[in-house]
């Protein structure tokens, strides 16, 4: 993990230190899992025991299973037998199978937060406590949170980059979104084609109950090509510079399940959406202002190679 | 989670030619199938440089000094009772008595002080308080799990479930990779500026 130094390819092969830190952390890592099985268990044992206390006490069970047990062991056993290259499908924060990957782009950071603000999405929060607790107190008060953080999602063994969202009129549990992850300089999509970022979108529904993880989560919409279709179309509509292209039956059509168990189907088709015409300005009509981040108000934390500040 | 060795001798794999319409990707060409420590190189910044204190770090090096404090108030209940109750029970008194009284409260005390200051440790970053406290943890679960399936101790509201229930929490906090990959990374910075002002 902390490789700074880069590797000549002709000197020797690194050095493989089985370093006694990271063999106690793997240790760690699942006795807390068994742990953590062992303790829902005395949990539900001692709320059958007591009495009506037992419920609030069954919750705490529940919430011990579903949230920390039950994750935990998933990512032991997820990390044995999921694979961990490419299958068009990104994995949740438990290492489980979750929403498929429906779109790919070309373009600049720069390029990408700026046609979708232009598009009327939103950028989400970062998962952090204060934007959870926002969440908790916006549900309590009702009011609207347009930035509201998305969970996770793993490609490439990492989070996303960034998502971006947009609220359906009234209704706090539905909500267009979309993860972007930029790829790894030089990495081919299946098939040959490079495209600089993925990006997996799906409309949330409803929030329910899975059965699948017995988490509470959102529900998504189980055709998720009518949300593809409609990311694709508001960032075609709002931007003339940008081009599509699609790739017919990339995933031949499949019918699944994402990582809260919800139906997933789709056609395959993997549209590519060409932003690198996009201006950074403002305004199309004006000409290129000097400053070269215009409309990105966001930090920009994985610089991609930038090459737009030379106008 | 197995396999760490590079699967691939080097990036530039010339193997079939590049997509037809997608001129100057020969050169970039990258498998589909690569272990995550190939990717380390490239993706470093993506991957190991969490900004910000994850919140089980927070929580996990929270719960920590919490309980040392609880320690130290146990101390000081301890002390107030002692001559009143525990004395008697113990059928010690006079010197004895204070001089047994005094050895707990600097043993225990000193304790809960440790146990504090490797909290505030892990608060900080530190990924050697992380793994001492992690240690003694999973000694006090083993302890706890050992007189349960073996001795057939029960553990209830009443006796030990609250502290078992709040040691495991704290484990599966520290033990998450979040708070892993940020303590190995401070770590990592802080050995780097301390080569850079050595040289």
């Amino acid at each position: 993990m902390t490789s700074t130094e880069i590797v000549e390819p002709s000197s020797a092969p690194p050095r493989r230190r089985v370093s006694l830190l990271a063999v106690l952390d793997k240790f760690f890592f699942i006795f807390a899992g068994v742990a953590a099985v062992w303790l829902a268990w005395l949990l539900l044992n001692e709320s059958l025991a007591i009495g009506w206390w037992g419920i609030p006490l069954f919750i705490v069970f529940w919430g011990m299973l579903a949230y920390l047990a039950l994750p935990r062991l998933h990512r032991v056993l997820t990390a044995i037998y999921v694979p961990d290259y490419f299958i068009g499908r990104t994995r949740t924060s438990d290492g489980l199978l979750g929403d498929p990957i429906n779109l790919g782009l070309h373009g600049s950071e720069e390029q990408l937060t700026t046609a979708m603000t232009r598009a009327g999405w939103t950028r989400a929060d970062p998962v952090t406590l204060s934007t959870s607790w926002r969440i908790v107190t916006s549900t309590i008060t009702r009011k609207s949170y347009d930035e509201a953080p998305v969970s996770p999602l793993f490609l490439f063994g990492r989070m996303q980059n960034f998502a971006y969202q947009m609220e359906v009129e009234g209704n706090p549990a539905k909500r267009h979104h979309v993860r972007f992850w930029r790829t790894p300089d030089g990495w081919l999509l299946p098939g040959g084609e490079r495209v600089d970022w993925l990006a997996a979108g799906t409309f949330d529904r409803a929030v329910g109950f899975s059965l699948f993880t017995m988490q509470i989560t959102h529900k998504i919409e189980a055709n998720i090509d009518i949300e593809r279709d409609f990311i694709v179309s508001s960032v075609m509509d709002a931007d003339l510079a940008v081009r599509l292209r699609v790739l017919e039956d990339f995933s031949t059509g499949y019918h699944s399940r994402n990582g809260g168990g919800d139906t997933i189907h789709t056609d395959g088709d993997l549209p590519i959406l060409d932003l690198r015409a996009v201006s950074l300005d403002g305004d199309e009509n004006t000409p290129a202002p000097v400053s070269a981040g215009g409309g990105a108000p966001f930090p920009v934390d994985s610089a991609p190679e930038v090459s737009h500040d030379e106008h | 989670m197995t396999s760490t060795e590079p699967m691939q001798p080097a990036p530039r794999t010339s193997g079939a030619p590049g997509a037809p319409g997608a001129p100057g990707t020969e050169n970039l060409k990258r498998a589909s199938f690569e272990s995550l420590t190939s990717l380390t190189g490239v993706e470093r910044d993506d991957l190991a440089a969490p900004r910000r204190r994850p919140a089980t770090t927070t929580l996990g090096a929270l719960f920590v000094m919490v309980r040392a404090i609880f320690g130290l108030l146990w101390l000081l209940l301890l002390a107030l009772v002692w001559d009143a109750e525990v004395a008697p029970a113990l059928a010690i008194d006079g010197d004895v008595s204070h001089l047994t009284l005094i050895a707990i409260i600097v043993v225990l005390g000193l304790a809960d002080l440790a146990l504090f200051w490797l909290g505030a440790l892990i608060w900080r970053g530190s990924n050697f308080a992380r793994v001492i406290v992690m240690i003694g943890l999973t000694l006090s679960i083993l302890t706890a799990a050992s007189s349960y399936f073996t001795l057939g101790e029960k553990i209830t509201m009443e006796s030990t479930l609250f502290t078992l229930t709040l040691d495991i929490l704290v484990l599966l906090a520290l033990s998450s990779s979040d708070a892993r990959n940020w303590s190995r990374f401070r770590g990592a910075e802080r050995r780097e500026r301390a080569a850079q002002s050595r040289g």
